[in-house]
């Protein structure tokens, strides 16, 4: 970290599993805090958003094509301690896919080549 | 080992009758006001046997601090546990005693309906608990109000004991777990404040409301109080039985029948469990406190001797084929990891890996962690990542060399 102070937004993300369908829009608008599995499952960045990507972290929360993402506030009741600071959501990290365009389709369709998420082989009992 | 829970007569003479009970424990002593029962089991310690070990006491007083009288209490003794047989045993032969503690737990937090969770497999349980519950129908003792009580057998199932999808299944049928918050305590059956409490721990409960806390101290020889059902196998005489918390592994291993000599690695706590070296094994004492601190857990309370023949890839890719096969294929991280973690140790373990299979069942075993609505994906994971440490020479000569060091280094598959 360069030694720049990250401002704390107090709300950390959170995910339904369940319902989480792998269509990556979230990673696509917040590549900072959340990348992606080889399967195409979010990995949420520990922590809590850093203010000054929480408008980008409530665009992505608002875009989930099923709504898997909030926004949670972080009370003080909670953990008496100070959350710790975000470690990796800290600094725009050197983009590794496409540059994010203006005009990104909101809901983009799910891959092709991604198997549906209850494979044949899946229900299978030894 | 004391016997408190299986004391009176034994377990294989079946289910013990109202009477037999009722003359070698008494009643259960009349009403008392809620905090003083709960107050009574934080007193003892008692912590949670259905595998979380979270402490019953704090559980309880959070239901009843929300519940305003309308709570239910679930009785868990799904036991999808593959190596567990301690809830069956226990609803088979004391009845009475898991009926008394669900009748404390709904006085305690103010529930109008309790429900009976048991395991559709476990046949004996289901007969004995619906014959005590005739029994005290037609003979009422209990100076506690009757709260009625629904016997609900869920399918075979590893996932269907978990305490969401056990309040699934009552719901709606669906012994699948749910996206929690909501936790059972906060909306549980029917939208009500849930009690969801494993068997055992209930009859724990049914003696210290007799006997009281201090009593309830007097057994273990470690840092936990209390005694607890174990279930041990992979010895010459597998079996379930009642030890003071902190008896050794080692001591067990001389009860069923192992030889201390052996010192092969054990898992411990069940398929949600830790393997551990037979080195550290054999003086391990079995208390929740400090299995946790050496990385292990209590668990379902899971004793299986793995011994010295078995190749411990083989038999982790069996329990990871298993595990696999029972995720409720809800969550993505759970469907694609754990099949992925199943297929590439089925590779290692008959001699046909890809180059990195290895490597990527180290780090899957790192990366699936708590990425599920359940703890489905934590338990596997941590199963397979003390697997990779206890057996490393294993893995590694298997994935490099195709050969199985338990076998003498015989060549693995074709």
């Amino acid at each position: 970290m360069s030694g720049r102070r990250v401002l704390d937004s107090g709300q950390h993300i959170e995910i339904d599993r369940i319902s989480c369908d792998a269509y990556g829009t979230c990673a696509e608008l917040l590549p900072e805090g959340i990348d992606l599995d080889e399967w195409g499952y979010p990995v949420i960045a520990p922590g809590n958003v850093p203010a000054h990507l929480l408008d980008i972290a409530k665009r992505a929360v608002d875009n989930c094509p099923v709504l898997a993402l909030r926004l949670v506030k972080v009370t003080a009741a909670k953990g008496a301690e100070p959350a710790p600071p975000p470690p990796v959501l800290a600094a725009r990290r050197p983009e590794t896919r496409p540059d994010r365009m203006e005009g990104t389709p909101p809901w983009p369709p799910r891959p092709a080549n991604r198997p549906a998420k209850r494979g044949p082989e899946q229900r299978r009992r030894s | 080992m004391t016997a408190r829970l299986l004391s009176g007569p034994s377990t294989a003479a079946g289910a013990e009758s109202l009477a037999g009970h009722r003359a070698r424990l008494g009643d259960l002593p009349g009403r008392t006001d809620r905090a003083h029962l709960i107050g009574m089991i934080d007193a003892a310690g008692l912590l949670g046997r259905g595998g979380a070990g979270f402490p019953v006491g704090r559980k309880w007083a959070s239901v009843a601090g929300r519940a305003k009288g309308d709570a239910v209490v679930l009785a868990n003794g799904a036991e999808g546990e593959p190596l567990a047989h301690k809830d069956r045993v226990l609803m088979a032969s004391r009845p009475h005693l898991v009926l008394d503690g669900l009748e404390l737990a709904a006085e305690a937090v103010g529930a109008r309906r309790t429900v009976l969770y048991v395991g559709s497999e476990h046949v004996d349980a289901r007969i004995a608990l619906e014959r005590a519950l005739a029994e005290r129908a037609a003979n009422r003792t209990s100076p506690l109000p009757r709260v009625p009580t629904m016997l609900v057998t869920p399918p075979v199932s590893y996932i269907a004991g978990e305490e969401s999808a056990a309040v699934h299944f009552v719901n709606i049928g669906d012994p699948r777990p749910t996206t929690v918050p909501p936790r059972p305590y906060e909306k549980g059956v029917g939208g009500r404040p849930t009690l969801v409490q494993n068997v055992e721990s209930l009859a724990h409960v049914a003696l210290i409301a007799r006997y009281g806390a201090d009593w309830y101290r007097e057994a273990g020889r470690a840092e936990t109080c209390g005694t607890a059902l174990v279930t041990v196998t992979g010895g010459a005489r597998p079996g379930v039985l009642e030890i003071d918390l902190g008896t050794t592994v080692g001591e067990l291993a001389e009860w069923a029948g192992v030889s201390a000599s052996v010192g092969s690695p054990v898992l411990l706590g069940g398929y949600f469990g830790t393997i551990i070296s037979g080195a550290e094994a054999w003086r391990q004492p079995l208390d929740p406190v400090l299995l946790r601190r050496a990385g292990a857990a209590f668990g379902a309370g899971v004793v299986a001797f793995l011994g010295d023949e078995a190749c411990g890839v083989t038999t982790t890719a069996r329990i990871m084929d298993y595990m696999a096969g029972s995720s409720a294929a809800q969550c993505g991280p759970c469907v694609f990891g754990l099949r992925a973690i199943a297929d590439a140790s089925a590779r290692i373990a008959t001699g046909q890996p890809r180059q990195d299979d290895l490597s990527r069942l180290r780090g899957w075993s790192q990366s699936i962690t708590g990425r599920g609505a359940c703890r489905m994906p934590d338990g596997t994971t941590a199963l397979l990542a003390s697997s990779l440490r206890v057996y490393d020479a294993d893995w590694t000569s298997h994935q490099h060399h195709r050969r199985c060091a338990m076998r003498r280094g015989a060549r693995v598959g074709a």
